[in-house]
């Protein structure tokens, strides 16, 4: 049935209560878009909507779910903002994380790295059962204590919050190229690495033997012709994760990735084990 | 390496900043804002969350949803169209129907999209007068004298999330008289509304609204 102005007032309220079926719908939103004439029904029984809810005696939620929210908002700023202005900062990233925080999640206090964890948690509440809640709300509780009381803990879960959020959202955009990075040492070390377009190259791996005195990991990026070119290093704690973001990477259409684990840091090709490695997806 | 700007924003947040300042606020990426609104509405969105989904859980994943999609787009808001709590009422209803469904069907809950967003369907600035004036008392006082038909199907489409036809078939109540129901009980419930507020300006009147052919 066309749509017409005398049938949007005829269904006017249950188009504002979301009850009419999916063409009809629709068919009213399209009218609404193109007619020329007012439809002042449509915002005065719209208007009735939020009045229904205030008829419902207002229900205090759990305090920590104040904190979930403003957690979940700074690390979704936090994210795009790295995105955003990639050329603020320096690259090897891992050192950068905390500087590129300053002021925000960088001077974030106990409670508020706690919040994070509780604001992961909660969102993945959903496909728990009462039983696993409980052991991760004692989880989250023994993880908090211990971090506030070793601050140095508490600095690495810090940083790995704020890479994962920034991983993700990497993830999430349309022309980021992505590599698998899968062992080559038969290790159960795997990993993935993203490249933005700006050359930006950021690294996730898992499974990784910790590091030991000057023992780093170097990340290489390979080409079709010439040596490879360090892109930078990272060292790795009882984890096993490590993390590296680098700017301004010189890219082409062909790039592979590959981590050595070396003696130390000042090597400028390739000397120690190939751990794993991968090739971005074009 | 280029100052990054502060993530949180200085205090001075006072209860008489406007919504529409803080939603310039949250839109800029101030986190004050957010703390703002959340401040003034979580108890209402939560009640709300409650309601709908009946289970304390999926009503707080709701909220931090949708104060979340609020944060988000808050860049999309146009004053003009609506109370930001108007806005935010909406998101909540919104998000929590959509998680019931999506719980019957097993799958997870969604991020928010254009598509999921809902439009402003408020009346323009009309609720700092309503939250002065009318207590939740009064409104389900004016929710008390529609008839028990009428109030059935407008609250079985906003707090159930039927369409018309599912709540003639919960109801046994032929379509048409769905229908007819929904739209002389919203159209009531807009009277008994407008009368608590003795003819401010504000309010849409009766000639302005099209009520008329709405009775």
């Amino acid at each position: 049935m066309a749509m017409t102005c005398d049938r949007v007032l005829e269904v006017a309220s249950g188009f504002v209560l979301g009850a009419l079926d999916a063409s009809e719908t629709i068919a009213v939103r399209d009218h609404l878009e193109s007619c020329p004439r007012p439809h002042p029904e449509i915002d005065s029984l719209g208007g009735v909507l939020p009045y229904l809810a205030a008829s419902l005696e207002p229900v205090e939620p759990p305090a920590w779910l104040r904190e979930s929210v403003i957690a979940a908002a700074q690390a979704d700023l936090t994210a795009r903002r790295r995105i955003a202005e990639p050329s603020a900062l320096p690259g090897p990233a891992l050192a950068a994380v905390p500087k590129m925080a300053a002021g925000g999640l960088g001077e974030a206090s106990g409670a508020e790295l706690i919040s994070l964890a509780v604001a992961r948690l909660a969102r993945r509440r959903r496909v728990m059962t009462w039983t696993t809640r409980v052991a991760a709300v004692v989880a989250v509780v023994a993880l908090a204590g211990y971090a506030l009381v070793l601050h140095g803990d508490l600095d690495r879960a810090q940083r790995a919050t704020q890479a994962d959020a920034s991983f993700n959202y990497v993830l999430t955009l349309p022309d980021t190229r992505t590599a698998v990075m899968t062992a080559t040492d038969g290790s159960s070390a795997s990993g993935l690495a993203a490249l933005r377009p700006t050359g930006d190259i950021i690294v996730r791996l898992y499974g990784l033997t910790a590091t030991t005195g000057d023992q780093v990991y170097v990340v290489w990026l390979s080409r079709d012709a010439g040596s490879p070119t360090r892109v930078g290093s990272l060292t790795v704690d009882d984890s096993g994760v490590g993390y590296l973001e680098v700017v301004n990477v010189p890219t082409s259409s062909s790039l592979g990735l590959f981590v050595c684990r070396e003696p130390n840091g000042n090597v400028t090709q390739p000397t120690g084990p190939t751990i794993v490695s991968g090739t971005f997806s074009l | 390496m280029a100052a990054s700007p502060p993530l949180v924003a200085p205090d001075g947040l006072s209860e008489g900043q406007s919504e529409a300042e803080l939603m310039r606020q949250v839109a800029a990426g101030e986190i004050g804002g957010l703390e703002n609104l959340y401040d003034r509405y979580h108890a209402m969105a939560y009640a709300l969350a409650l309601r709908i989904t009946t289970e304390t859980g999926l009503a707080e994943d709701v909220v931090q949803d949708s104060f979340l999609g609020l944060w988000r787009n808050a860049g999309r808001y146009v004053e003009t169209k609506g109370s930001v709590r108007g806005w935010l009422l909406a998101i909540v209803r919104h998000r929590a129907i959509d998680a019931v469904r999506r719980q019957r069907a097993g799958v997870a809950l969604g991020e928010e999209t254009d598509e999921t967003l809902p439009a402003a369907l408020t009346l323009p600035d009309v609720w700092p007068e309503v939250a002065g004036r009318l207590d939740a008392e009064q409104v389900r006082g004016a929710l008390t004298v529609l008839p028990p038909a009428q109030r059935e199907v407008i609250e079985l489409a906003y707090f159930d999330g039927l369409t018309q036809r599912e709540i003639a078939d919960r109801t046994r109540a032929p379509l048409g008289t769905v229908k007819s129901r929904m739209r002389l009980g919203l159209a009531a419930l807009r009277e008994q509304l407008d009368s608590h507020h003795d003819g401010r300006s504000a309010v849409v009147t009766p000639s302005s609204s099209g009520k008329k052919g709405l009775a």
